[in-house]
């Protein structure tokens, strides 16, 4: 499920915002490590800074200090020590986001949300980002609906395609910011399933924020962060080891 | 190209502002150069609805009505050329009109041949037209001006530079700018106009060429040979030459070549401000394709092909509109002309005002960062 060697290491990353009396810091010296075929959690308050860390680790916002180090194509690299266009590509080759609202384009459909990453990233030609699309839509139990529009879907369907989006390109990495809040638990379970699928399965890294407690029993390790400061919750570690993942054809 | 048009059919409410800014300011260009068109042909008529293809006038003459005399010995000029047909004499200027009851207004004198092969004669004047014109000051009018010039139709009579005039024939459609047209004799015309024609003068020599294909030759030839006591043009050229000159000349071409910039100005605006709100609307959803590392060049480009399809559907719009407009504006006695050319330049330049709004409109874009997804 896991290998030992960490993917990702985010390396006493701090970072603050305002000045004077006004200012926060959301991150103190965080340090946590993250590997491949896991599925992750960062809990916390509300306001505790998960999604800024998500957001420093995933390349989106730089951090006042610290490292975030990612395993490129077998090298160890500072993703801040990058140019912008070399973490666009870098994101580009390896990221996959999810975000707490769907944020389909309502005027495309669900294959083409997915072939949209394709042909605007990589260039793919149509025919093919098609059947690559068709493909991911079968296994999220979606391939029937490819022809839908996001006005034409239920919730769990939408959060279905955008985590069809994030997971199009293959990447080693996922990054998803509250997916299961806008749905009822029972899409979120098919959600938070799949995510685990896709990590198991794919050998991807997926790094979860929520404050959902439910979700717990599916990952492999939780972090918790509170004031600043994050802790590995080793009670949850693989506490849903024991158990398969599902198949990615769940039931729509 | 097919996501941002599927878009536009998708959201088409969101885009219409967009569209239909475009078709106003479509619209807007190609009726205001239309009515200009139209409005100046008329200082051409007399060119444009004759048969000479050789007009020989004074030097450097600027427009058909602004002719000044030019010796009757000319003739020989042109009847020596081979090729050439018996040339004639024709005479335009303005004078002062008389009416009835008292007061005056301008008028325009055309006098001209009145055979059957006549090069001067208007085409609106018939064979039983020009019989009429035969009588001595016989005059004749078009219709639309009897109000103007006092009178209320054939058998009235007046005076031009204190002469007497009788009307005996109407014609329709033939406006004039500056003064009513008032078509007579060769004859008649001499003794009209004799204030400001010497005798054994005309405004105009007129010619037809044998072989149409030789017109230009033989003008450029007549150039060479008599280059500074006489000025010779094509009617084709002399027609364009007198229509620029009142456009030019006159503040009427600037007036109405500023209200279409203004036009466009504004469809330029309504049309940015589109774009930018439709791309807005869809901020988050393009910031997950930043954060996914599409590159953002790529949006931009989505946004331009967007502004490309609203320029071409809204000149879709803009060219139905300006020709049914034209129409409602004929039926009120307005000329407006759309020649394929200008509707040509109007596309053009309605559908580079699209792409220069969504350049504008780009700035929406920048605004985008994936981190906001996560605030």
């Amino acid at each position: 499920m896991s290998e030992d060697k960490p993917t990702m290491r985010g390396i006493h990353v701090s970072k603050s915002f305002g000045d004077g009396t006004g200012r926060t810091t959301p991150l103190r010296d965080v340090t946590l490590e993250l590997h491949r075929g896991q599925l992750a959690v960062l809990m916390g308050p509300s306001g505790s800074g998960k999604s800024t860390l998500l957001a420093i680790l995933s390349g989106l916002l730089e951090p006042d200090a610290g490292q975030v180090l990612v395993m490129d194509d077998g090298v160890e690299r500072n993703i801040w020590n990058m140019t912008r266009a070399e973490r666009e590509d870098y994101r580009l080759r390896q990221a996959g986001f999810i975000f707490q609202g769907y944020n389909l384009f309502p005027s495309l459909t669900a294959r083409q949300q997915l072939e949209i990453v394709l042909r605007w990233g990589v260039g793919t030609p149509v025919r093919e980002a098609r059947k690559r699309a068709d493909e991911i839509l079968s296994l999220l139990g979606l391939g029937n609906k490819g022809h839908m529009f996001p006005a034409q879907m239920s919730g769990g369907e939408k959060q279905r395609v955008a985590i069809g989006r994030a997971l199009i390109k293959n990447p080693k990495f996922c990054f998803a910011d509250e997916p299961t809040s806008a749905l009822d638990w029972a899409y979120g379970e098919q959600v938070i399933e799949l995510l685990r699928a896709a990590a198991h399965e794919r050998g991807a890294t997926i790094l979860v924020v929520s404050h959902d407690n439910r979700i717990l029993p599916y990952v492999d390790v939780s972090y918790h962060l509170n004031e600043g400061r994050l802790v590995m919750d080793e009670a949850t570690t693989g506490s849903h080891a024991g158990i398969e993942a599902e198949s990615w054809r769940s039931t729509p | 190209m097919g996501y941002a048009l599927q878009t536009l059919f998708h959201e088409r409410q969101r885009y219409l502002p967009g569209v239909l800014a475009v078709a106003f300011s479509g619209v807007l260009i190609a009726l205001q150069c239309g009515l200009l068109i139209g409005l100046f042909s008329i200082t051409s008529l007399p060119i444009d609805h004759t048969r000479a293809d050789l007009w020989v006038g004074s030097p450097q003459v600027l427009s058909v009505d602004l002719g000044r005399p030019v010796p009757e010995k000319f003739l020989s000029r042109l009847a020596s050329i081979p090729g050439v047909e018996p040339p004639e004499f024709y005479n335009q200027a303005f004078a002062n009109w008389t009416k009835p009851n008292g007061g005056s207004d301008l008028c325009m004198v055309v006098g001209s041949r009145l055979e059957e092969d006549a090069l001067g004669a208007v085409s609106e004047l018939t064979p039983e037209l020009r019989e009429k014109l035969t009588e001595p000051n016989g005059i004749i009018i078009d219709e639309s001006e009897l109000d103007r010039l006092g009178v209320k139709g054939v058998g009235d009579t007046a005076e031009i530079n204190k002469q007497k005039v009788r009307i005996v024939g109407l014609v329709k459609d033939v406006k004039s700018l500056a003064g009513p047209y008032v078509f007579c004799s060769l004859e008649t015309s001499r003794n009209l106009i004799a204030i400001v024609l010497p005798k054994h003068h005309s405004t105009y020599i007129l010619a037809k060429c044998k072989n149409p294909a030789d017109v230009e030759r033989i003008a450029s030839e007549l150039r060479e040979l008599y280059p500074d006591d006489m000025s010779v043009f094509t009617s084709e050229k002399f027609s364009i030459r007198s229509r620029m000159h009142w456009l030019t000349k006159t503040k009427a071409g600037v007036a109405l070549g500023y209200a279409a910039l203004l036009g466009l100005l504004v469809g330029m605006v309504v049309t940015s401000q589109t774009l930018y709100a439709a791309t807005m609307a869809s901020a988050r959803e393009y910031a997950i394709l930043l954060a996914l590392g599409i590159p953002r060049w790529r949006v931009s480009w989505a946004v331009l092909v967007q502004s490309f399809w609203v320029g071409l559907f809204g000149i879709v719009v803009s060219i139905p509109t300006s020709f049914a407009l034209g129409e409602l504006a004929s039926l009120g006695g307005i000329k407006v002309r759309l020649p394929e050319w200008l509707l040509g330049g109007t596309a053009i330049i309605t559908l580079g005002m699209a792409v220069l709004s969504g350049l504008w409109a780009l700035r929406s874009v920048r605004q985008i960062e994936p981190v906001n997804l996560l605030r």
